[in-house]
Parts: C-alpha cells; sequence; structure tokens
C-alpha cells in the first residue's frame, strides 16, 4: 500500500528528493554508492566539518522545522534542550513506528529512502551529543526493517556512523529496534518504555524526555520525516527551507490520502490547503459527492466540505478541530454515516488506550457506549449533554494526548454534523440509513 | 465517677466528630515519612549498632513474620541491577508451603500449576544467556520466548523472573500489554478468537474504516469485537 502518488508539477520536494525517480526504477535504495552520489551524508559532513554541534543546532532552528509525528514541536528546541541538559550520556530516537493503521507515510520514506533517516538520526546525534541511536520500526513493516538494517550496517563499513565517524571524533552507535504490538508505541513516552522492555503507559511530563528520557538519560524522539528533512536542510540551508510552506511551519509533509479508488502517500508543503489534497486521492466514484474529510487519523477530526480551504497545517487544523496526527487524510462519500464512523475510530482509540488513567480507561470507554447507544438507535435524553461534558472532562483531566485526541472525531462530529448526531441521539434515526435504529423510532425516521 | 450511661459513646462520637471535621491528609509513602512515635508498633526500621553498620543480618525472620508478605530483602549487584534476595523456603517455614517456595523463587508444587510446568527450560536459558539476563532486554528476551515455545508458558516466566531478577507481575505486566505476545497455546482456538475478539486489532479496524467510509451497514456491536 506504499504507492507513492505524483504531486501536481511544480510542488517542492524535500523528504522524498532524492528517492525520486531520476535514477531508473528498480535500483536498490540501500546502495550505499547510488545514494551518495545522490547527496547522501552531506548534510552530515557540513554539519562535521563546517557547523559543529552548536552551528548545527543553531541552523536547524532557525530553519523553522517542526516535528512531522504530530505535535509540530519545535525541532531546534528540542535539540537545544537535550543539548544543554547536563548527562553522562544522552540518546536519540528515531520514531518510524507510524502507529496510524491506515497511514504509510514513514513507511514509505524508509522504504524509499533509508539513508535520509538514518543521516538525520546521524545528525542529531551529533548536534547533541548522542553516542547511542536507535531508530524504531515497526516489526511487521519486515522491508523497512531490512532496508534500514543494510543501510546502517552500510553506512557504518563506509564509516559514516561507527566510532569516530567522519573522523570528526564523535562515536555513534546506531540500532535499528522493530517493536510492535501497540498502537500507543507511537506516543514517545510509551515509545521508550518499550525500548526499555517495559510495559508500554504514558508517563507524565515534565519531566520531558529532552531532560529525563530512555533509560533516565535525555533523548531527542524525532519522526522520522523530521530527521530526513534534516540532511535538506543543511546542504540548501535553512533560509531555502523556511521558503517552502507555510510560515509558521515551513517544510514539506507526507500525506496519506485513502479515496474511493486510491490510497497512497504524497509529499507536499506544509499549508496547502485541504481542497488541493483531496483531487490525490482519485474520484469518489460516479454521482458521489464528498461528504466528510477525516483528518489525523483514528482520533482525527471529520471536517465537512466547507472547509477545505482550510490549511493543512498543524496550527490551522488544530483550531478547527481536527490534527496532522498521522498525516492521513480519508474522503467519505454522501453514503457515509458520521456517527458510525465517529464510533468506527472512537472504539478503536478506547480499545488501544492504555488504561494508565481514568480518563483513559474509563472515559474513552463511555464515549464509546454513548456512540454505540446512539448506533444501536437506544440513546438516553441526556446523551448529547453527557458527550460534550465528557469531552471536555477528558481534554482537561488527560495524561497522555491519545485521549485528548480521542475525543475528536465525536467533537468534530459534533460541531460539523450536528443535526445528523441530533438524528441519532434525539430521534433515533440515521439519516445515511447505516446504523440500526430500533423499530418504534424507525417510523419516524427523516 | 459517677457512672452516666451513654456517656463512652458520646465520648467517642465526640472524637469522631471533631476527626470528621480535621482537614484530611494522604500521605504518600515512601517518598513522604509522617513522624511517627518510636513506640508506634507499625514502624518500619532498620537498627544501626555503636559502629555504624547495620544490625540487620538478612534472618529473615521479619519477612517470615509478616503477615501480609510485604517484606522481602534485596540489593544492587555488581552490574548495577537490584535483586531480591529470596531466602531458601525454609526460611519462610511458618508460611503456607507453596507460599514459601514461591518466595524462594522454586516452582510450586501446586495442583493448579502443574500442568503449566511440564516444559523443557533450556530454550529458555539460552535466551537469558543471550541477553545478558538483562530485565531492560525484556521484550527481546520475551520474543525469544514465544519464538522457541509459540506462546509463553508460566513455567517461562518464572524462570525469566528468577534470573533476571524482574518481578513475575512486571514481566506479565510487560508481556500482556503487546498484542503480539500470548499466553496461549497457538492451538487453543477457542481462547486465541475470545482474546482477538476482545482486542479486534488493526486488520478489523482498516476493513471498518473502508467500510465506513461508504456508508456499509454497520455489524451488530458483538461483531465489531466489544464484548459485553
Ligand atoms: C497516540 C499517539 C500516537 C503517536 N504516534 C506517532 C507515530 O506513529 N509516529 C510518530 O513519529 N509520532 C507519533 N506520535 C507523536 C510522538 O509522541 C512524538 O511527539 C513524536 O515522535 C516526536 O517527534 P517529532 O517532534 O519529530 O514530531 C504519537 C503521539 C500520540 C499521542
Ligand atoms: S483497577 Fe485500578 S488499582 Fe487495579 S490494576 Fe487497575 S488501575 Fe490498578
Ligand atoms: S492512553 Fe492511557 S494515559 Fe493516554
Amino acid at each position: 500500500m506504499t504507492t507513492v502518488l505524483k504531486t501536481p508539477a511544480g510542488w517542492p520536494s524535500i523528504l522524498l528528493a532524492r528517492a525520486a525517480a531520476t535514477v531508473p526504477a528498480g535500483t536498490d535504495p540501500t546502495d550505499l554508492d547510488i545514494a551518495v552520489r545522490r547527496g547522501a551524508f552531506e548534510g552530515l559532513k557540513r554539519a562535521v566539518r563546517d557547523l559543529g554541534p552548536a552551528g548545527t543546532i543553531a541552523t536547524v532552528a532557525s530553519s523553522g522545522l517542526r516535528g512531522r509525528g504530530g505535535a509540530g514541536f519545535p525541532t531546534g528546541e528540542k535539540w537545544r534542550a537535550a543539548a544543554a541538559t547536563q548527562a553522562r550520556r544522552r540518546y536519540v530516537v528515531g520514531n518510524g513506528y507510524g502507529a496510524d493503521p491506515s497511514s504509510f507515510t514513514d513507511r514509505a520514506l524508509i522504504e524509499a529512502d533509508p539513508y535520509s533517516v538514518i543521516e538525520g538520526l546521524a545528525i542529531a546525534a551529533y548536534a547533541i551529543g548522542a553516542t547511542e541511536a536507535v531508530l524504531a520500526v515497526r516489526a511487521e513493516d519486515v522491508q523497512a526493517v531490512q532496508r534500514l538494517e543494510a543501510a546502517v550496517a552500510a553506512a557504518e563499513e563506509a564509516g559514516f556512523l561507527g566510532p569516530d565517524l567522519l573522523d570528526s571524533g564523535h562515536d555513534l552507535a546506531v540500532t535499528i529496534r522493530p517493536v510492535q504490538g501497540a498502537y500507543m508505541l507511537g506516543e514517545e513516552t510509551v515509545l521508550l518504555k518499550a525500548l526499555e522492555g517495559r510495559r508500554g503507559q504514558p508517563e507524565q511530563r515534565p519531566p520531558h524526555p529532552t531532560e529525563r528520557g530512555l533509560f533516565g538519560m535525555p533523548t531527542v524522539v524525532q519522526n522520522v520525516q523530521t530527521l530526513a528533512a534534516v540532511p535538506w536542510i543543511l546542504v540548501n540551508g535553512a533560509d531555502r527551507f523556511a521558503a517552502i510552506g507555510s510560515k509558521a511551519s515551513p517544510g514539506t509533509i507526507l500525506v496519506q490520502v485513502r479515496g474511493a479508488d486510491k490510497a497512497g502517500v504524497a509529499e507536499i508543503p506544509v499549508g496547502t490547503p485541504l481542497r488541493e489534497i483531496v483531487p490525490l486521492a482519485g474520484s469518489l466514484g460516479r454521482g458521489r459527492t464528498l461528504k466528510a474529510i477525516l483528518v489525523g487519523g483514528p482520533s482525527g477530526g471529520i471536517l465537512p466540505p466547507e472547509l477545505l480551504d482550510t490549511p493543512y497545517e498543524f496550527d490551522a487544523l488544530r483550531a478547527v478541530g481536527a490534527h496532522i496526527g498521522s498525516g492521513s487524510v480519508v474522503l467519505a462519500d454522501d453514503r457515509a454515516c458520521i456517527v458510525d464512523l465517529g464510533r468506527l475510530l472512537t472504539s478503536f482509540c478506547a480499545t488501544e488506550a492504555c488504561g494508565k488513567t481514568i480518563p483513559c480507561r474509563i472515559g474513552t470507554r463511555r464515549l464509546v457506549e454513548i456512540v454505540e447507544r446512539a448506533t444501536t438507535g437506544r440513546p438516553k435524553p441526556t446523551d448529547l449533554q453527557l458527550l460534550a461534558d465528557l469531552s471536555a472532562d477528558i481534554v482537561d483531566s488527560a495524561l497522555c494526548d491519545h485521549e485528548r485526541l480521542t475525543t475528536l472525531p465525536l467533537t468534530s462530529g459534533m460541531r460539523y454534523f450536528g443535526p445528523e448526531l441530533d438524528a441519532h441521539l434525539l430521534r433515533s434515526s440515521c439519516p445515511a440509513g447505516v446504523c440500526r435504529p430500533i423499530a418504534v423510532a424507525a417510523g419516524a425516521a427523516s | 465517677m459517677s457512672f452516666v450511661p451513654g456517656l463512652g459513646i458520646v465520648k467517642g462520637m465526640a472524637l469522631t466528630l471533631r476527626r470528621f471535621f480535621e482537614p484530611k491528609a494522604t500521605i504518600k509513602y515512601p517518598e513522604e515519612r509522617p513522624d511517627q512515635s518510636p513506640k508506634f508498633r507499625g514502624r518500619l526500621q532498620l537498627l544501626y549498632d555503636e559502629y555504624g553498620t547495620l544490625k540487620c543480618e538478612t534472618c529473615f525472620q521479619c519477612a517470615q513474620a509478616c503477615p501480609i508478605e510485604c517484606i522481602d530483602m534485596g540489593g544492587i549487584d555488581t552490574k548495577g541491577r537490584y535483586h531480591v534476595h529470596w531466602g531458601p523456603p525454609e526460611t519462610y517455614g511458618e508460611r503456607r508451603d507453596e507460599s514459601a517456595l514461591r518466595r524462594s523463587g522454586r516452582t510450586v508444587p501446586d495442583k493448579a500449576y502443574e500442568h503449566f510446568e511440564s516444559i523443557d527450560l533450556t530454550a529458555v536459558d539460552g535466551i537469558l544467556e543471550d541477553h545478558d539476563y538483562d530485565p531492560k532486554k525484556m521484550l527481546e528476551i520475551l520474543e525469544g520466548v514465544q519464538a522457541a515455545y509459540g506462546f509463553l508458558p508460566v513455567a517461562a516466566i518464572k524462570r525469566i523472573s528468577f534470573k533476571t531478577g524482574a518481578w513475575y507481575a512486571l514481566i506479565y505486566g510487560t508481556a500482556s500489554y503487546y498484542d503480539h505476545l500470548r499466553f496461549e497455546r497457538p492451538g487453543d482456538i477457542a481462547q486465541g478468537a475470545a482474546v482477538d475478539a476482545h482486542r479486534p486489532g488493526e486488520v478489523a479496524f482498516l476493513a471498518g474504516l473502508d467500510g465506513a467510509l461508504h456508508g456499509a451497514k454497520h455489524k451488530s456491536p458483538a461483531a465489531t469485537g466489544k464484548v459485553h
């Protein structure tokens, strides 16, 4: 499913630039010679030979790069915090887990250009003074794991990694760690727990992982797309990067689009309006109209077509009740029932919630119960209010972002598809004819 | 000292009422330790002799006596790992037999456990050796054991606990969190299906998502994996 979709001519490419089809298809992406000819490890050389650790951090910070893992935290700031923490050891962790089962963005990147991720990892490690770096990948993505392992071995052999890399005096051991078995592994504190061999439940922050992370040492956790953007920034300059995409979040990002007949990964400049992303997913099918766009994966927001002008950008999406999340943009046609879609998403998120805290263990479960009452035609008169109150309480009291985001499908559904939700909750009827309202109420259905 | 009927209960209730309106505090023992009278019988303390060395001789008598089995002894080994130093079973002699054995890290001749015990532990020992008995490599160890046996036998987890010094409950907690680790024999279809139904997982989600986007009829809650 990791098809890379063509974007309109003129759209910039950063993450997949090297992997782009300048070389005949079928070349092995783990071939170090080809990769080096295409510019691999130029960024690392520049960091080591010209910039030095502090200069590297300053360049990344001035490029305005923000984390592609979902939260959009400024990368330079993260590195600065980790470098400033006194410690015997530091770690860099590349997060290539790709938690969302319907999104293959990180996997597409790793498979297409493993060296860009490894190079970014090495630059981050050099910049903050880390001697160990771990790259966590999904164990199910066998090809991604194999390519990364081959790439790390080749790069070590060539002296780009390992002891005294590029004669810089800096040692770096890179480990590929396949992990599996839980959606929550994508969350950074959970991923660190898994790397420590423990039960994967999130930790309270602060202290942030940049202060106390893997084995209690300062750790920079970075999404693989974030890492892959770093070499480009060092080679082409922070200013050129800052000029691409939107002002508040420059650069490009991978999105996973999913429409009726087409699904795939595309690289787009951050801040592209949703209107221009939707056509990448192909047509909806004859006679079908767009009813809603799910932005952000299982815990994403369900947006109406009126919001198609929203830029695909961290802050703008937050403001309309969605988020970048796993980078997935999914189209629902006019046959879909928003409440049923909300039920599916919420129950997936609730099942995957770790169970550590009450909003997580009980709050999300109650959300599912409310929406299941709605889709089976047995709502309670107070359910609408309860849904609103409970969502607000979960957002206020959550330990990790997962619970906060779990409320999004239903709250955005409430916000933009109010009449449809009301039909379920107040009249036990499903306008789209998807759910099973009880027999009595079905008579009164719209 | 005249006898007033009911005075006792009035006094008692007065104390209750007073306490009732006093502010309450939850003290997070052991991070915070309130002042306790030296005479307080619940006070846990290790005493030092006049040379400043601990008087405790690790005789395990306290562990033996503790009615809720909350006392044990531990320390840091040469690799900086914390181990509980289990006493020999005899030291727990006043306890129920199984409890004494379990605490000393031996296998328990408990009827309920018997059918779990008949596995050959050589593979577990090899895996543990490969990972240096390091509890930080717990996921690798568990994945290795599952690859060797097809599931995580109780006896294997006990062995891991004994060898790495990690609590059994901790290992169980880790193993039960990850979906790909299982405690059921692969042959046990009914049990496996029940586990799968409870955690429908990604395949079910993807299928459901594709359906929901095009208005496919929604299945009964039972079919979506919710267990009532
Ligand atoms: C439920 C949940 C799932 C997440 N899944 C992923 C993921 O699959 N991949 C990822 O890179 N970040 C994921 N994140 C975000 C990480 O916690 C973390 O913010 C990110 O890896 C930091 O890297 P960045 O600054 O480069 O974005 C997830 C967060 C949450 C709350
Ligand atoms: S019920 Fe409460 S106390 Fe018991 S295991 Fe769950 S969270 Fe812990
Ligand atoms: S998912 Fe359990 S605390 Fe966030």
